[in-house]
């Protein structure tokens, strides 16, 4: 503007000292600019294009204490106990980034829905167990004023395990254990099998162990919403967008031991939203990763694994999809309502579904008929091939059935130990994990949400000690293994 | 006074001029040196003010405020370094042109003879204040906290021009050294009852007075690191100095028209203290405890004895440079983490123990610990007030015991107990940042020893 001011003068001096027609002078020139500057004005008048104070509601908050990657069950759980357990309320501003609002590949939708305490690892137990007094007691914790009481149709009907000759003296030891623990199991012999569920065939069975209380299986629909309902009314914000960044900032730090490691901060996280290029940096104290499915590549963003491998830095978070499926049948003559969540020595597993005789189910495949995760396609085949002859053996009524639908889901497989990975990283600091659970992360979240949120705000874990399933044990290659995977 | 006032004019073009890597540098040496400038004016020869030029003048009330605001330029400029890094060279260029420039209109607004000018710096200094705030605040609510400040205090200064404006009319000058000498006083007709007023309404609004407070919370919380020292340090004492002024020819009026702010402050002090205990937010808890402190200034000044006059001046000094190094702390906190919720950084001083030192001192002033000018000025206060009347002694020493209670919680909740596992990789703490708290520290535990330079005409 000022140039063109000056040329105007300059224009007017040549023209006094009576010099000829300019060519591209300075007044085309300066109507130019002066359409450039209507033009611009115009468009800022509403109605126009340009628009400096633009409508920013869809994007996430500039700045959240906590951001929580994933808005399954997991990631909710997480967020309702730190807004539970912060001692002054409304201290934490949360936020939970989930890319799908519609839940259409999330783990916790497509899942069964069990939840047992038969597992062989102590922490598992408690865990669940933990988690069914939550499921109990739904409407004491998730309680929403002036909102209708929730239903989460839970089916106290029990897990029934099946263990051959082979698995009798393993699955005698567990009992043991979740005996201990305060889990109520009873183990029964073939024939007060036969006698108790007449309807199974017990040729194989060398003992089976039934929970009599405390185990079954509920909608995790519901629990989701519940808890979604729950931490809206206290305060968390939800957010829908991909995490596509981490900014971080390291720092050199030397161990007592002398060994120097690069410690990491994430400052920043990225969100990008859907079908768009718009991206938000939420800047943040704390990110948790509950990302289920997907939680190794949101590791990976923040640097996780980036190093040699065989060193702490070289470590990845070892959860990667695998797929499963589950197959829908009716059976006329099929078992009744006392059904329990039977799982067969061949690893195939069904429950009842409803009141007319319908049934879910399906069966874990082995390492080398693995299914490529890259899509929720369901193999027909599979049930035909691999589930339906085991089912059919061990009960007998199933041999005429009807597969009405079926659906794929992923479990969030650890494929180090097969159990959950809970606390924060050793390197990056201000990240906590709360995933990898392979398939028991439903019926286990509420009891993880808990222990994440006191690792975060007291520093340790007080209620349930899961110091066994920290990050460190990848490192240090210590394999907490469960031994009843279903 | 153009001896201070030229230098930190030319700081604009030394700033816009300056190669890059020694703008900061620059900057902050010069404003020292204009600071040390400013120390002569210490010499006050008489009981009454140091006459400069027509328009400038200095006495022992505003030498402090001079003093502090001069000496907190740099103390900002230092404080913003961090968080600038990441924009460009212009903008930060712009940035430290603000804090001069309002530094500019602080000097003037301190010195100014004249009534009028002393309004209209008193309203210019909210715009650089609003640039700060607004562009370079931290979160979406700084549009919010801008315009609450902006408006809080336009509204309240408004009524402040007309009263001035007829007050020039009927008395024909509104020279501050004339007016202290005024025989017609004021009577309790309703129209001098509202000209009273309209004198304090602007100041009420900036010291905060309790029901006009809204807007400190969220400037402060929402404003940069620079733009909150200077709001907690100077702005608010802009209401001060302008109540204290004021009062000077509003009498006899303020005997009885004092009364519903007198209710509002002391009902305000212990209510702002007690939203400190509950506060989850650092900044938003200083925040508070500013309301809270300048509640007793307002008391102070509305019961014009001398005690009370000089424990005012005193205490604006003291939470001055408090206030100042309190929330220099909590953003040294806030740079590590990204966060200002207390409860998520904890147990500070396993990992940084000379910056828990600080916390401590600073706290320690805070809650005005003997024998530092805070106790001084509170003390004064306290005494005054008991003999304007008995049983405010019960809600002052209320005010008292929670002021200690939310600041040990403050310091408790941030330095001791166990540490959070998140915070164990922070960067430890600048020499920059032991400077800054150095250079807040220094004047509040000096003054320990000479407080009569800072307790005003009254003295």
């Amino acid at each position: 503007m000022f140039r063109g001011a000056l040329w105007l003068l300059a224009g007017r001096g040549c023209v006094g000292r009576g010099l000829s027609t300019r060519s591209g002078g300075s007044t085309p020139d300066w109507t130019e600019k002066v359409s450039e500057i209507k033009k611009k004005i115009q468009s800022a008048l509403p109605g126009g294009a340009w628009d400096p104070l633009y409508d920013t509601s869809h994007l996430p908050p500039e700045h959240s204490d906590v951001v929580i990657v994933g808005g399954g069950v997991l990631g909710l759980s997480v967020a309702y106990w730190l807004k539970r357990l912060e001692k002054p309320r409304g201290a934490i501003r949360v936020l939970v980034v989930d890319r799908d609002h519609t839940y259409s590949r999330a783990s916790t939708g497509l899942s069964v829905g069990g939840i047992r305490q038969q597992f062989s690892l102590p922490e598992n137990i408690q865990l669940s167990l933990f988690s069914v007094d939550f499921l109990r007691n739904i409407n004491e914790y998730l309680a929403v004023v002036d909102d209708p009481p929730l239903d989460v149709q839970f089916n106290p009907s029990g897990y029934l395990l099946l263990a051959s000759e082979k698995g009798a003296a393993i699955m005698e030891n567990n009992v043991k254990v979740q005996r201990q623990e305060g889990a109520k199991v009873c183990l029964m012999s073939p024939e007060q099998l036969q006698n108790k569920f007449p309807w199974i065939n017990t040729d194989g069975v060398a003992l089976a162990s039934y929970g009599l209380e405390g185990e079954g299986w509920f909608d995790p629909w519901c629990l989701l919403q519940g808890l979604r309902r729950k931490i809206q009314s206290l305060g968390v914000f939800f957010c829908q967008g991909e995490v596509t960044r981490f900014s971080t900032s390291s720092s050199r730090m030397q161990t007592s031991g002398g060994k120097e490691m690069t410690l990491k901060r994430i400052h920043e996280v990225h969100v990008k939203m859907d079908h768009s290029l718009e991206y938000q940096p939420v800047e943040c104290a704390l990110v948790i990763n509950a990302a289920g499915a997907w939680s190794g590549q949101v590791a990976e963003l923040a640097g996780i694994g980036k190093g040699p491998p065989g060193t702490l830095e070289g470590t990845k978070l070892p959860v990667e999809p695998r797929k499963r499926y589950v197959y829908f049948w009716h059976c006329p003559e099929g078992p009744g309502l006392e059904t329990p969540f039977m799982a067969d020595t061949s690893g195939a597993y069904f429950r009842r579904e409803g009141l007319g005789h319908n049934y879910l189910g399906g069966c874990s495949p082995t390492e080398e008929e693995e299914p490529d995760p890259g899509n929720l396609e369901v193999d027909h085949d599979f049930f035909q091939d691999k589930v339906w002859p085991h089912l059919a053996h061990r009960v007998p009524a199933f041999q005429s059935l009807k597969v009405r639908s079926a659906w794929a889901g992923y479990y969030d497989y650890n494929t180090f130990d097969q159990n959950g990975v809970v606390g924060p990283h050793p390197l990056v600091v201000n990240m906590y994990f709360a995933t990898g659970f392979s398939g028991h992360g439903l019926q286990q979240a509420p009891a993880v949400g808990r222990a994440v949120a006191e690792m975060v705000l007291k520093g340790q874990f007080q209620t349930i000690d899961l110091s066994s399933l920290l990050f460190s044990r990848f490192y240090l290659g210590e394999k907490v293994e469960e031994r009843n995977i279903i | 006074m153009l001896k201070i006032i030229i230098p930190t004019i030319m700081l604009i073009p030394l700033t816009w001029l300056s190669k890059s890597n020694m703008m900061w540098i620059n900057s902050t040496i010069y404003s020292l040196m204009i600071s040390m400038v400013c120390l002569p004016l210490m010499n006050q020869p008489c009981d009454n003010s140091l006459n400069l030029s027509m328009l400038f003048f200095s006495d022992s009330l505003s030498t402090p405020l001079l003093m502090l605001t001069t000496w907190l330029l740099p103390l900002m400029i230092i404080a913003s370094q961090y968080h600038m890094t990441k924009e460009p060279l212009a903008r930060k260029k712009l940035y430290i042109t603000m804090m001069i420039l309002l530094q500019i209109f602080l000097i003037m607004t301190f010195s100014a003879t004249e009534l009028i000018m002393f309004y209209i710096l008193f309203e210019a200094t909210l715009v650089p204040t609003l640039i700060i705030i607004t562009r370079w605040g931290g979160q979406t609510e700084r549009l919010n906290a801008g315009i609450y400040f902006l408006f809080y205090t336009l509204a309240g200064s408004l009524p402040l021009l007309v009263a001035l404006t007829y007050t020039q009319t009927t008395l024909g000058s509104l020279n501050m050294l004339l007016t202290q000498y005024l025989t017609e006083r004021l009577t309790h007709v309703w129209g001098d009852s509202l000209l009273w007023l309209a004198f304090m309404l602007a100041f009420m609004v900036k010291m905060p007075l309790y029901g006009l407070h809204l807007w400190l919370p969220k400037a402060h919380v929402e404003a940069p690191i620079a733009g909150s020292m200077v709001l907690a340090a100077i702005l608010l004492k802009l209401g001060g100095y302008g109540m204290l002024r004021i009062t000077m020819m509003l009498n006899p009026t303020v005997n009885f028209m004092a009364y519903p702010f007198m209710m509002l402050s002391m009902w305000g002090m212990v209510m702002t203290s007690s939203i400190c205990l509950r506060q989850t937010d650092l900044k938003s808890l200083i925040a508070y405890s500013s309301v809270s402190h300048m509640a007793l200034v307002i008391m102070a000044i509305l019961i014009q004895s001398p005690w009370s006059f000089m424990g005012a001046t005193a205490l604006m000094i003291a939470h001055g440079l408090t206030s100042s190094l309190l929330f220099c702390l909590a953003n040294s906190n806030y740079e590590r983490t990204h966060s200002r919720t207390m409860i998520l950084v904890r147990g500070l001083q396993m990992i940084l123990p000379l910056m828990a030192a600080w916390w401590l001192l600073a706290s320690l002033t805070n809650l005005a610990l003997p024998p530092s000018i805070n106790l001084i000025g509170e003390l004064f206060v306290t005494v005054s007030m008991f003999s304007w009347s008995n049983f405010s002694i019960i809600l002052l020493g209320i005010n008292i015991t929670i002021t200690a209670l939310y600041t040990l919680y403050m310091l408790i909740m941030t330095q001791r107990g166990k540490y959070t596992y998140h915070i164990h990789n922070i960067k430890p703490s600048y020499t920059r940042e032991n400077t800054l708290m150095l250079l807040h520290l220094t004047p509040l535990l000096l003054l320990m020893i000479n407080p009569k330079i800072i307790l005003g005409t009254m003295y």
